[in-house]
């Protein structure tokens, strides 16, 4: 877009012969402003689009920085929930262990009056042999016995026995907690016939 | 307005200016450039948490996978002292009642720790309630939501099993650093180390997203698998205690070796230490914190003779069938004089009989047929006067009395396990190698340490010497039936249906003056079963007062071998052990 070409039409004719014109004050002038300089003329529009589309960013990132924080929030309380169910995982472990431990289930083992055959006997299944001399278990032959368990378990202090709890659960169910494990005798109620084991009719 | 006064005017505001501007300039050089770094450090303090990381201890687990050390969170439970005196909401006798029954204090002593220290610093803005609580106690605690009460986790350590290998494993310290056992021999596996990490927080304490900045990545420590059985352990614990209490025992150890592959199975002792509470037994009168059948040596006695007599026999001294008359007494011209231990006339005996009769005056006479070096270098082959490849906490050598230098008693005793000392794992080590076919493998304790993919690094030698030939260490092993069949133990030791290999000992001690006490330490060695070694089972008691023999030692290597045979599932052989002559 050049002066030349907005000047140009504003040039007068200089005609020859005529008189020389006197020396009049130069118009006013202005530049006409071509078509396309016309639609190059900024807007109000423009600038509209311009303020709405930043105001529509701000929004957004705020919107986003909500959300971010929301999120913040939501993995915070989630992290507590994880946190929570580790321990509550580690407890359990820890329970599990300590009740998994020989000298608790040998003791309950015993408490329920279950005892060892300390004479080794094999059945071979293929042909029913039965290698090695059978001899039945004397009551009470329990790898504790009677000197009860020689093997220290700290964590096992205030475990109930088995028949403790059973016990305690038709009675008062309260105390079961707080008191020590204390060796049972063994369960042998004579009310309950001794043959006749529950067994399975498989033909 | 002339144009004077609007020059001024112009000037002042110039100057106001300058002078505004200059001061935010210097201002702002003070804070940006003088004190950024002080003023940096205060901002980051005021929003960034520093927080550790904790790397885990790695678990021990025994050789079936059952889990024996694990490692935990505890949670120290602290108070803000100052707070929790001046606190409406939660006044510390409202606290401490509550609290009291859930950390097991006594509420008086809680308040007495706050109102103490608030007393001693009005500042106070710390004080411990509560020790090493576990997860259950510390919800119940937080769930009283006890503003003035904060919490700190800390890497704890259990053992579920109690005192199940408890002089194996060892324990840790408070601050969870190891201390004995093979949490401290391998702690370079198991320990992990700490990392850090910075995160910014807001004011209602809330992570900040993006903040975080792992400064230092936390390494997790990794797994140790023992060669041990933890049923097996605890059941010889429990016999072993039994008895040893029954007799009387000062103390005992058994250790059960798998033949074929030098692997401890067992290795109980008496008394023992149960991690869990490691302070109950420093207050014991006699502590032991470590494991007795690494770390105190013994003079075996004649659970050696076979030692010596497998020697002989590899040597091609002598044969099972070698007569010797054996007399009470012995001595020979530089000066040794030995006698058996019970007087009886001269036995006309096979080398299989003083095995039997367990002949200290036979055996030796058989003895001087090879030299002291010959012997010396025999029992270092044999892995003792060195520690095991276990390498045990302070785990013991074994002396051999400055062998091969004996002087002539030292020479003959040292025949039959006297005036030298092993250990119980080398005893068994030695009872090993006999079942082995005379091939000696190392012995190992530790399995390896397991990484996080599954992988086992640091994993035992398994690579075997020969010590003796197969031809002689079948021949002792035949000896040793004989001894176990006919010896005056035989009906304590046997077990229906199979064929065992025994050799009892009775050692007197040393006072530690050169001269001799009256207690003894009673063994009995013997391999299992015997026509197909696949276990070593060596039984030590010290000083059994109420029984003073050998005896005292049969019951429990009967009861653990029978149950070794039964938890491997060793099925009788249905042979019969050969009939050695032990007379002539």
């Amino acid at each position: 877009m050049s002066a030349a070409l907005a000047t140009a039409p504003l040039r007068r004719p200089i005609s020859p012969g005529l008189p020389r014109p006197e020396p009049v004050r130069a118009p006013r002038i202005e530049i006409a402003p071509v078509r396309a300089q016309r639609l190059a003329r900024p807007r109000v529009a423009y600038a509209g689009t311009v303020v709405a589309g930043i105001g529509a960013l701000m929004i957004a990132q705020l919107a986003l920085s909500i959300a971010l924080s929301d999120g913040a929030y939501t993995i915070d309380r989630l992290e507590t929930t994880q946190k929570e169910q580790a321990r509550s995982v580690q407890q359990l472990t820890e329970d599990l262990g300590r009740l998994a431990s020989p000298q608790n289930l040998a003791k309950n083992a015993e408490a329920l009056g279950m005892v060892q055959n300390a004479n080794p006997v094999w059945l071979r299944m293929s042909d029913g042999a039965v290698i090695g001399t059978p001899a039945a278990a004397a009551g009470g032959s329990g790898v504790l016995a009677a000197g009860g368990s020689q093997v220290a378990n700290d964590l096992l202090n205030g475990v109930p026995l088995v028949t403790e709890v059973s016990a305690d659960a038709t009675g008062a169910a309260t105390a079961a907690a707080a008191t020590p494990v204390q060796p049972a005798a063994p369960l042998a109620d004579p009310e309950l016939p001794l043959q006749g084991l529950p067994a399975p009719a498989t033909r | 307005m002339t144009r004077r006064s609007a020059r001024r005017r112009i000037a002042l505001s110039a100057l106001l200016l300058v002078a505004i501007l200059g001061t935010f300039l210097i201002r702002l050089v003070d804070i940006q450039v003088v004190h950024a770094d002080a003023l940096n450090a205060q901002a980051e303090d005021k929003r960034s948490i520093p927080q550790v990381i904790l790397g885990e201890r790695g678990d021990i687990f025994d050789s079936t996978g059952v889990l024996l050390a694990d490692s935990v969170l505890r949670y120290d439970i602290t108070a803000s002292p100052k707070y929790a005196v001046t606190s409406t909401d939660v006044p510390p006798e409202t606290a401490a009642e509550q609290l009291a029954p859930i950390v097991g204090v006594p509420a008086a002593k809680l308040v007495k720790v706050l109102r103490d220290a608030v007393a001693e610093n009005p500042d106070s803005d710390y004080a411990y309630l509560a020790k090493k609580v576990d997860a259950q106690q510390f919800e119940q605690v937080r769930a009283l939501g006890i503003p003035w009460v904060y919490y700190e986790a800390h890497a704890g350590r259990t053992y579920p099993n109690g005192a199940v290998a408890g002089n194996l494993l060892g324990f840790v310290g408070s601050q969870n650093e190891a201390q004995a056992g093979v949490e401290l021999a391998d702690d370079s596996c198991l320990a992990g180390t700490d990392g850090s990490e910075v995160y910014e927080r807001s004011a209602d304490d809330v992570r900040i997203p993006g903040s975080t900045v792992v400064t230092t990545p936390a390494v997790d420590g990794r797994d140790l698998i023992l060669t041990i059985d933890r049923d097996l352990q605890w059941f010889v614990q429990q016999t072993l205690a039994s008895y040893a209490k029954k007799f009387g025992a000062k103390w005992g150890t058994v250790v059960v070796q798998e033949v074929k592959s030098g692997k401890l199975l067992a290795v109980a002792d008496y008394p023992s230490v149960d991690p869990n509470n490691v302070n109950a037994t420093v207050q014991s009168p006699d502590p032991a914190l470590g494991s007795r059948a690494f770390t105190a040596p013994f003079e075996p006695g004649s659970t050696f003779k076979t030692l010596t007599a497998a020697s002989l026999l590899d040597a091609r001294l002598v044969t099972p069938a070698t007569h010797v008359l054996a007399p009470y007494r012995f001595t020979t011209p530089d000066g040794a004089d030995v006698n058996d231990s019970e007087y009886h006339g001269d036995m006309s005996l096979t080398l299989t009989g003083v095995l039997k009769e367990s002949s200290n005056t036979g055996l030796s006479q058989l003895g001087l047929r090879m030299t002291p070096e010959q012997r010396y270098a025999y029992m270092r082959a044999f892995g003792l006067g060195a520690r095991t490849e276990v390498d045990f906490g302070a785990e013991a050598t074994g002396d051999l009395n400055s062998g091969p230098d004996w002087d002539a008693q030292s020479n003959l005793a040292t025949m039959f396990g006297q005036g030298l000392t092993v250990t119980a794992v080398q005893m068994a080590s030695i009872y090993q190698t006999i079942g082995n076919g005379g091939v000696r493998l190392p012995v190992s304790l530790v399995a390896g340490c397991r990484l996080a993919d599954g992988t086992l690094t640091d994993t035992p030698a398994t690579e075997g010497t020969r010590v003796i030939s197969a031809t002689a260490a079948r021949e002792t092993v035949d000896m040793l039936e004989n001894v176990a069949t006919k010896g005056w133990l035989a009906d304590q030791v046997a077990i229906p249906g199979y064929r065992l290999a025994t050799k009892t000992g009775t050692a007197q001690q040393p006072d530690g003056h050169g001269g001799y006490t009256k207690s003894y330490l009673v063994s009995l060695a013997g391999i299992a079963p015997a026509d197909d070694p696949q276990y070593v089972v060596s039984v030590s008691l010290a000083d059994p007062v109420k029984m003073n023999t050998s005896g005292a030692a049969a019951p429990i290597f009967h009861d653990v071998t029978t149950q070794v045979l039964k938890q491997f599932g060793v099925v009788p052989s249905g042979s019969s052990s050969p009939d050695l002559p032990t007379n002539y």
